[in-house]
């Protein structure tokens, strides 16, 4: 009865909606956000949100129901659910009693300004501080997000030589990705297996997502993080922006934000940042990477996938990275190790050894998909079937068996007996099993209790 | 009177379960641990042996496979 945990990474709205809603209503005050949260939502919700957009009274419900067809009803209703789900309109009454729709009027002025210009700027440019003499460009932004970013996983995947601050290492024992017992270093749980095969922009989505929950406890404020957040998405890579005006909590937020290397500060009392393109492609979020793992290019390399794989289970890992190679070897056996390449095998040990540590055969899939060499992106399917299938397999093969605890329940003396029950326990919920024919029915533990105490009254009636 | 019986509920392919069955024949895990044979597909089993059985079933996968690469 192993539980295994699956790794689940939300997007942005499914983030949002969690929140309460005075908290949602202080987060729309910020006009990126507002632009953010519009960019994620879907078509036709665009459309409605735009048409509302200059309205000030509210629009009756019959009327935005015209606005789709008939065979359309079922997008219309997502877009309904979506925009509520996110309070973006509430309905309110008409003066002719009918339901009417209406845009929440923070988010409708702020993405007026978003859209429109005007109110504050968002983020002071930093050319009141005068031409920046150590100024970065954008290839060595790149190269020190990566290396950041590189460090932290490092650190995960067990290489001695990574070193992270106390506070990074305790956020991660706090996103259930390590673990520690008593003074000893932290090490991985199955979950930060599942995490470090994921791709670039839904790990630090993922963590983002973490660090955020935790944020409160710190005395943090969470609305201030988010527009942050949101704020840096929308700034140029390679434009350096001051730290002016910025309070206690953000400026806290910002020296992490340089520790995963989602901005660059040359020392901590410097007064312009410059943000990376981790933390410019954060806000787009797993929904729209995750539709395109086909294509998707090697995260972090900043170039193309370098692995192949072939149909005798041989695996060619054409890279120097101490991480991608260990990354590799949690689900095959590496058999050379050569300066450019690395040579390794997939076999039914070192998967099972691999499934046996957490990770499914859908991630490491995945991972091999989204690392594609060009020349195998050139095959449709990007993998050898052969490959896949028998992955799967391996996997299934430790699931042959399915347990489930229960009470059972035999030696009814009449039908209707049987049926009175089966239907008492199905009516609880906890019916796991039934045989009719043999009159046999199987309860889970928590429901035997209560089926217990009904057939006993059922006795004393009878 | 119904019986009322504590244990767990396995779900099989028809081939797994004729192992169980065998593993119980010859005491394999030193009792008898099916209760009832509830069917084709579904047995139920004392909880204890649970781990162990999870073993076995490894032992026979292991069995039957043969590594079909070679180094």
């Amino acid at each position: 009865m192993k539980l295994r945990v699956q790794l689940q990474c939300k997007n942005l709205h499914e983030y949002l909606k969690e929140l309460s809603p005075e908290i949602l209503d202080r987060l729309y005050n910020h006009p990126a956000t507002c632009l953010a949260v519009y960019r994620e939502l879907p078509p036709l919700a665009k459309n409605y949100v735009m048409r509302m957009l200059f309205l000030d009274q509210p629009l009756p419900q019959a009327a935005v129901a015209l606005w789709v067809k008939k065979d359309s009803e079922k997008d219309h209703d997502q877009c309904v659910s979506v925009l509520s789900g996110l309070r973006l309109w509430h309905s309110q009454q008409l003066q002719g009693g009918l339901q009417g729709n209406i845009l929440n009027p923070v988010f409708k002025d702020n993405l007026r300004i978003a859209l429109l210009g005007g109110g504050k700027s968002w983020a002071d440019q930093g050319d009141s501080l005068g031409p920046d003499r150590h100024a970065r460009d954008v290839e060595s932004l790149d190269k020190y997000a990566l290396e950041r970013w590189e460090v932290v996983l490092h650190f995960m995947v067990g290489c001695p030589s990574a070193a992270v601050s106390q506070d990074l290492s305790q956020l991660l024992i706090q996103a259930g990705l390590m673990r520690t017992e008593a003074g000893d270093a932290p090490c991985i749980t199955s979950a930060g297996f599942q995490f470090l095969l994921l791709d670039t922009a839904s790990q630090l989505w993922y963590f983002t997502l973490q660090y955020l929950n935790t944020a409160q406890t710190r005395g943090m404020d969470l609305v201030e993080i988010l527009s942050f957040l949101f704020q840096l998405s929308f700034s140029t890579l390679g434009r350096d922006y001051s730290v002016e005006g910025m309070s206690e909590s953000l400026l806290t937020f910002l020296q992490h934000l340089r520790e995963f290397g989602l901005v660059f500060q040359r020392k901590r009392k410097s007064r312009r940042y410059y943000p990376t393109r981790l933390a410019i492609t954060l806000s787009a979020g797993v929904s729209a990477n995750s539709s395109s793992t086909a294509m998707g290019a090697a995260p972090g390399t900043g170039d193309s996938g370098f692995i192949v794989v072939e149909t005798n289970y041989r695996l060619y890992a054409y890279t120097n990275s101490e991480l991608q190679i260990a990354l590799v070897a949690l689900f095959s056996e590496c058999l050379y190790r050569f300066p450019n390449v690395v040579v390794a095998q997939v076999t039914r040990e070192s998967v099972q050894q691999a499934i046996a540590n957490g990770i499914t055969a859908q991630q490491i899939l995945h991972f091999l998909r989204t690392r594609a060499h060009p020349v195998m992106l050139k095959q449709n399917p990007v993998l050898p079937p052969t490959i896949t299938d028998q992955i799967r397999l391996w996997e299934l093969e430790r699931d042959r068996l399915q347990f489930s605890e229960g009470v059972l329940y035999n030696q009814f003396l009449s039908q209707a007996d049987f049926e009175v029950l089966r239907d008492r326990a199905q009516g609880l919920g906890c019916l796991v099993w039934q045989n009719v024919a043999h009159r046999v029915i199987v309860v889970s533990p928590q429901g035997h209790g209560e089926v217990k105490r009904f057939w006993k009254r059922q006795k004393s009636h009878t | 009177m119904v019986n009322v019986l504590k244990g767990v509920l396995v779900e099989c392919d028809p081939a797994m379960k004729q192992f169980l069955l065998y593993l119980n024949e010859t005491s394999a895990l030193g009792k008898k641990f099916i209760i009832q044979d509830l069917g084709d597909t579904h047995v139920f089993i004392l909880a204890e042996v649970v781990h162990i059985l999870q073993e076995r079933v490894g032992e026979l996968m292991d069995q039957n496979s043969f590594p079909i690469t070679q180094k």
